[in-house]
């Protein structure tokens, strides 16, 4: 429960959420093809905010948390963004859609 | 599983549902593999239903499925960041029964059930990773070290086609043609929507806000009331958020923290926060929908329409989906699987609703990718009753004080006029 009188971080709104996390990442990302990538387009699109920098601007990304929309497969224009569902009956589970 | 099925179809979603409930209906042996453990936990949308495909395919839904209310006052926002103008449309007749709104995990549910009690078997927990491939002819699906023989293989995995992508059988996806939706869903007492938006129990409101919402890129926000929640979210097509440097997880809460939708969610709490494609592709999809073994339907078809005033997407994948079982029904009969045999999909198709709307909004993505829509219009709109109407001695008329707002944006008469033919022209 949270109310909507303040701001939400992404973590409060994630933990809303019913996952079935598999050991098994079904996202793999080839970082060595983002070191040349400029515009980072999963920095932005990924509603979980499972894309970030580390201090030397080196991308870093987490699987646990996705909301398996695939927009990050769809946006990377390098194609470093291995993507698959989870394996079946693991991920995200929504109880309203 | 080792069984061998006259059709398998991959995901049960409304589409692949509708499919499965046809065939088996009609005798045949049908198996729906679908990914999530729970039926409906993967599929998502913003939160309405069109009925008119239910009334011809489901007469039944009206006491059967789970409706939440029908939706009686349909709303356009135009939205600055701290201003909004809104335009509403409410009739008391037969109206009513247009459209309904629904949380969709709840209706797949509904729709499972009935292809269940027709025969059809589905499996969840199983994810499709391949098609059993055999000289270009599609015998069946490949579940982890499953595989699984058909006659006939109906594609139903959704606008994020990972299946179709990794089997090269369709043009790869484009940031442009698809666009991310990230909803929220709050809950908020009956009395209390009934009383905000001035309607009584069963009746709803679907709304659709222009420009603050996606932060002036292609896209925009959507409220759709349900009985005790209310569904919150934005659209924004994928390209947008890197050029204009926005995050989607931020703008859908600047959204809700506008003092507009602040008003409308006070003393709610937030009970889900979803994302899903839509396709925005503005052309009829080619080929691909047919081959030999297989065809596609819903929205991995891309029978999805955005018209910047009605949003769809249901409606077109239950049609699609009763298309191609009776397309496999037939050619089962005659006992030919080939893609000229199931081609006859495409023809039925092309007399449907799905391809002639479709067809008659192809312009509509154009149309809607000029900016000035999500920027100079949600402005000047504001900005004009603002001007109009503030009360200082000095008098405001209409004309002359339209003139000076769009001076103001920079925006010409030929501008808007061009813009407003576009309009017409296309949507």
């Amino acid at each position: 429960m949270s109310s909507i009188e303040e701001k939400l971080s992404i973590e409060e709104r994630l933990s809303l959420v019913i996952f079935n996390v598999d050991e098994e990442p079904h996202i793999k990302v080839d970082t060595t093809k983002c070191e040349k990538c400029e515009i980072k387009p999963c920095l932005y699109v990924c509603p979980a905010n499972l894309y970030t920098l580390d201090e030397n601007g080196k991308l870093q990304f987490n699987y646990e948390g996705c909301l398996e929309c695939g927009s990050c497969r769809v946006a990377c224009p390098n194609k470093a963004i291995d993507w698959n569902h989870p394996r079946g009956g693991f991920g995200v589970q929504f109880r309203f859609g | 599983m080792s069984e061998k099925f006259d059709v398998a179809i991959v995901g049960a979603g409304p589409s692949g549902l509708t499919a499965g409930y046809f065939l088996a209906k009609n005798g045949l042996d049908v198996v729906i593999l679908e990914k999530g453990s729970v039926l409906g936990s993967k599929n998502i949308y913003g939160g309405r239903i069109y009925s008119h495909v239910l009334n011809r395919y489901f007469p039944e839904f009206k006491k059967e499925a789970p409706i939440e209310r029908w939706v009686r006052k349909e709303q356009l926002y135009f939205m600055t960041k701290d201003s909004a103008v809104k335009l509403e449309f409410f009739a008391d007749d037969g109206f009513l029964e247009e459209s309904f709104t629904a949380h969709l995990t709840k209706f797949v549910q509904w729709l499972g059930k009935k292809a269940e009690d027709t025969g059809a078997l589905i499996a969840n927990g199983v994810r499709v990773d391949s098609l059993i491939i055999d000289n270009g002819n599609v015998k069946g699906v490949i579940a982890g070290e499953d595989k699984l023989e058909a006659d006939y293989v109906i594609i139903a995995e959704g606008a994020n086609t990972v299946l179709l992508d990794n089997l090269n059988l369709k043009p790869i996806t484009r940031p442009e043609e698809v666009a991310l939706g990230v909803k929220e869903v709050f809950r908020l007492d009956s009395e209390k929507i009934n009383e905000r938006f001035g309607v009584s129990d069963d009746e709803g409101v679907a709304a659709l806000l222009v420009g603050y919402p996606s932060f002036g890129a292609i896209g925009g926000g959507f409220l759709y009331t349900m009985k005790n929640e209310i569904t919150l979210g934005v659209v924004v097509r994928l390209d947008e958020p890197a050029r204009e440097g926005i995050k989607m997880y931020d703008i859908v809460e600047n959204f809700r923290m506008h003092p507009v939708i602040r008003r409308i969610l006070k003393d709610s709490y937030m009970i889900e926060y979803s994302a899903h494609f839509v396709v925005e592709r503005g052309k009829l999809p080619g080929k691909y929908l047919v081959g030999n073994g297989y065809l596609v339907v819903g929205a991995a078809a891309g029978f999805e329409l955005n018209t910047g005033l009605v949003v769809r997407g249901v409606d077109f994948a239950i049609e699609s989906g009763k298309i191609a079982a009776d397309t496999i029904l037939k050619a089962h009969e005659e006992g030919d699987n080939s893609k000229i045999a199931l081609s006859k999909y495409l023809d039925a198709l092309k007399e449907s609703f799905v391809f002639r709307e479709l067809e008659a909004f192809k312009k509509a993505p154009k149309f809607l990718s000029n900016k000035r829509i999500y920027n100079d219009y949600p402005e000047l709109l504001n900005s004009f009753f603002r001007e109009l109407l503030t009360v200082d001695g000095n008098p405001r008329r209409i004309y002359s004080t339209l003139r000076k707002v769009m001076k103001k944006r920079k925006l010409s008469l030929f501008r808007v006029m061009m813009d407003g033919l576009g309009a017409v022209r296309s949507i």
